[in-house]
């Protein structure tokens, strides 16, 4: 594994020539705790081992995502498929440990949890969901594959693209316009995402603080608990402190 | 130093503000507002002020009106939070604080509602306002006549001056001497900033941009029983250390310590009309699925751009057959929203952008119309502080999903972001309605608002932006990203001199029912590019002060019953003296 420089910006998107990331699979291992995929800057920084910090109804709504997995119950077995897939592909989680986006969102819809507003041209967000799953079928249809589910990565990948930027046709797509579509549902799938403690690991947060809060904002400053990341560190000072033997 | 100045700075934060105990009366041991001694009228019990909606105008007006004996009963469609067991610090847990029910928006370019702008519950929208309450400046109040654009108000910014330093005492108020608009100090002292505001602040300077820390409705210091901020980052999501101000804790208990009635959960579906006399007589509302109806002498409608324009839209009669006080078709016209894009900058060092409250750091230097820019008006750049979820959908505002998007957020520690208040113009076809065949869970038809922009608004927008990009430029930021959104609602229902063109006098009274009022930021013609929250705020503070004045136009004779029920009782009992 190459050492990266997290102070220089070259690994962002925009600054490299194919606007591309590079793969994640350069990234440390998580040691403590679990991220999405098991890569993450902060290896060692786990937020849960900071859960009894927390307040009670603030520790008992995180921990109930972690340890509760919600059942499919709003979206019929093939819907669930095919927008599993979909979830799974706009979050990037291509192998386990996967934080359960689609469950997530399926539990908010079952309970009927709307966001308080509605586009005019527009079907409730619901009905959105199920209709995106038809319109992904469809979109991939005119790529040539039987379905969205069945069709290759880079056919899917090509069909996201397109809702992304508005660009679907057909069927559905001339119905319920595409972009607000990706909307309504990027909406529903990031709050999810990271709304998951296994996403706060990954990116470093510090999480909720109440009530000890937060005291050290300056340059580089951080809490005495909060993650340090990976590439701040002498390897083998810390393997020494960590006790781990060379291999 | 002259004494004067030394006394103040002696004295800073120690001022308690004159006729109002909130701060005192909440209990040091936990946050919820004690609600044992409240008063409880019955709903035959013809009150002096029914108010529908407590928030920030709402729960100012009860507090004040209160104070001066009035009987006032509040009719709050959400709950009566308890910060202890209701508030957490999570994002996505804070579902609960927002204004969820369906509804539709439209137009050609249509705003988000919801968690981006609309309130529910005891407290109303400042529960989950990031906190910022700077006032409007003297130009507001007159852009007809300075700029050739929007309306002029009938009120002039000094009529709410002494409202404005007031109610800065009593949230309070923290921030740096402010040089913007009309010159003024702080109550508070400026809280400390993160390394983020630091660096777009160097970033500004260098371009001659003076930001400011503040000005924030959070204590710096305890303050009655009201701990310091903690530095959380939860602003968003509700104070659940009550340091930062909303009508909860500033103005609700000492309403209720003087009598007024906070009956949360009850939703008010029509204002009722006495078809012969043109007076309103009370309100119909919903409580734990039962429809009641309180008697009122005067009825203030407080519940915000949208669904006050509902309200008196769903409030059909023989004399209203369009809504109430809408004859001259001005309800729900010319709502607002101020244009609120984001830019985000990346830095080589960590910033952690979620410590702190995220309102730090303000600029008001591009407030006013400056013609060599080629808009009318101006805009404010404030900070944000956006927390895992809301950076998420500013990734992905630039256009990046999938890998791209886990980098960006792999990457959350090393931003910092600025936000834009862009003043959008009040049209008249921006406009709230009820859409006839859409429901809520009452049956009660739904709010439908189109929103369009015009040209300067775009300009204006565009400028912004641009101005911000430049900051994190002349700051060092190594990348950018840029997403668009709305931020605050008013408008709607707004005071002119002119009944054709308005809903309301500059008393707040509607031109065509002598005891309905509206007390919230519908009421405002224009909108500054300040957020709103202070200024409805001081609007019913001056609207109390007219009421007491005026009274409302009531029987010569008023009934003055004894209050009973100040004990523990169960259940409401008729009070009626009359």
């Amino acid at each position: 594994m190459a050492a990266r420089d997290f102070r220089s910006a070259e690994h962002l998107p925009n600054l490299r020539p194919d606007r591309e990331p590079a793969s994640p699979e350069e990234l440390p291992r998580q040691r403590n705790g679990v991220t999405p995929q098991m890569h993450g800057r902060y290896p060692d920084y786990n937020v849960l081992d900071e859960a009894d910090h927390w307040d009670e109804v603030t520790r008992r709504l995180v921990l109930e995502r972690v340890e509760k997995m919600p059942p499919i119950r709003f979206f019929t077995q093939p819907e669930a498929v095919t927008l599993g897939i979909f979830c799974d592909l706009v979050m990037a989680q291509d192998r386990e440990p996967k934080i359960p986006v689609l469950n997530m969102v399926d539990a908010k819809l079952f309970a009927g949890e709307l966001d308080g507003f509605r586009y005019a041209d527009m079907p409730d967000d619901r009905e959105t969901w199920r209709r995106l799953a038809v319109g992904l079928d469809a979109a991939a249809r005119q790529h040539g594959a039987g379905d969205f589910a069945g069709a290759g990565h880079d056919i899917q990948m090509r069909v996201i693209d397109a809702l992304a930027k508005g660009e679907l046709h057909g069927e559905v797509w001339d119905e319920m316009p595409p972009s607000k579509t990706w909307k309504v549902v990027s909406r529903a799938i990031l709050s999810s995402f990271y709304s998951h403690p296994w996403a706060w690991n990954e990116i470093g947060y510090g999480g909720p603080a109440y009530p000890r809060g937060y005291a050290r904002f300056g340059i580089g400053q951080r809490e005495s608990w909060e993650g340090a990341p990976a590439f701040e560190r002498d390897p083998v000072e810390d393997t020494e402190r960590r006790g781990v033997q060379g291999t | 130093m002259s004494r004067r100045h030394e006394l103040r700075t002696l004295l800073r934060g120690a001022v308690r503000p004159p006729e109002n105990d909130s701060a005192f009366l909440l209990d040091v041991h936990r946050r919820a507002v004690p609600t044992e001694r409240m008063a409880r009228y019955d709903d035959s019990f013809s009150v002096d002020l029914v108010i529908v909606g407590a928030g920030a105008g709402g729960g100012t007006l009860a507090q004040r009106l209160a104070r001066r004996g009035w009987k006032v009963v509040v009719l709050e469609s959400g709950p009566f939070w308890d910060p202890d067991e209701d508030w957490v610090s999570d994002e996505a847990g804070s579902h609960r604080l927002y204004w969820t029910d369906k509804r539709i928006t439209g137009g050609s370019d249509p705003v988000e509602l919801g968690k981006n702008n609309s309130g529910h519950g005891v407290g109303g929208s400042m529960v989950h306002y990031a906190g910022y309450c700077p006032r409007f400046h003297p130009s507001d109040f007159e852009v007809r006549t300075r700029d050739g654009v929007g309306e002029d108000w009938p009120i002039s910014y000094y009529d709410l001056k002494p409202h404005y330093e007031r109610l800065e005492l009593e949230l309070p108020v923290a921030g740096d001497y402010w040089p913007w608009g009309d010159p003024h100090r702080y109550p508070h002292t400026a809280h400390p900033v993160n390394s983020g505001a630091d660096v777009a602040r160097a970033g500004a300077r260098k371009l001659g941009i003076d930001m400011r820390v503040g000005p924030v409705g959070i204590t710096n210091g305890a303050f009655g029983n009201r701990p310091h901020c903690i530095y959380r980052g939860y602003c968003l999501q509700g104070c659940k250390v009550n340091a930062k101000a909303s009508p909860l804790v500033t103005h609700l208990p000492d309403a209720i310590e003087h009598g007024a009635e906070i009956r949360a959960d009850c939703m008010v579906t029509r204002v009722e009309i006495d078809d012969s006399s043109g007076r309103v007589t009370g309100v119909r509302y919903i409580h734990d699925g039962v429809e009641r109806f309180q008697h009122a002498e005067a009825v203030a409608v407080a519940g915000y751009s949208i669904e006050t324009p509902r309200l008196l839209l769903n409030s059909t009669s023989r004399r209203f057959p369009h809504g109430l006080a809408n004859n001259n078709d001005q309800v729900g016209r010319c709502v607002m929203v101020q244009g609120a894009p984001q830019v985000a900058g990346r830095f080589p060092d960590e910033m952690r952008m979620y410590k702190a409250p995220p309102p730090e750091i303000c600029s008001e230097q591009f407030y006013e119309t400056d013609e060599r820019r080629g808009f009318a008006r101006g805009f404010s750049i404030q900070t944000v502080g956006p927390l895992p979820i809301e950076h998420a959908q500013h990734v992905l505002g630039h256009g990046h999903w999938g890998a791209a998007l886990r980098e960006y957020m792999r990457d959350y520690n090393h931003w910092y972001t600025l936000g834009i208040l862009s003043e959008l113009l009040p049209l008249p076809e921006n406009r709230v309605t009820v859409a006839a065949d859409e429901t809520d869970q009452n049956g009660i038809p739904v709010a439908r608002m189109d929103y369009s922009q015009c040209e300067n608004d775009r300009k204006n927008i565009a400028f912004a932006k641009q101005t911000i990009c430049d900051i994190f430029e002349a700051a060092g930021a190594q990348d950018l990203l840029v997403t668009d959104r709305y931020a605050h609602l008013v408008g709607g229902c707004r005071m002119g001199s002119d009944p054709d063109r308005s809903v309301v006098d500059s008393d707040h009274r509607t031109w065509e029912v002598p005891n309905l009022f509206i007390a919230d930021g519908s009421v405002m013609p224009t909108q500054g590019s300040a957020n709103p929250a202070l200024t409805i705020m001081a609007l019913s503070s001056r609207l109390a002060e007219r009421l007491e004045l005026k009274r409302t136009g009531g029987p010569a004779t008023r009934r003055r019953p004894r209050r009973l029920r100040r004990g523990s009782g169960p259940a409401p009992t008729a009070v009626d003296a009359g």
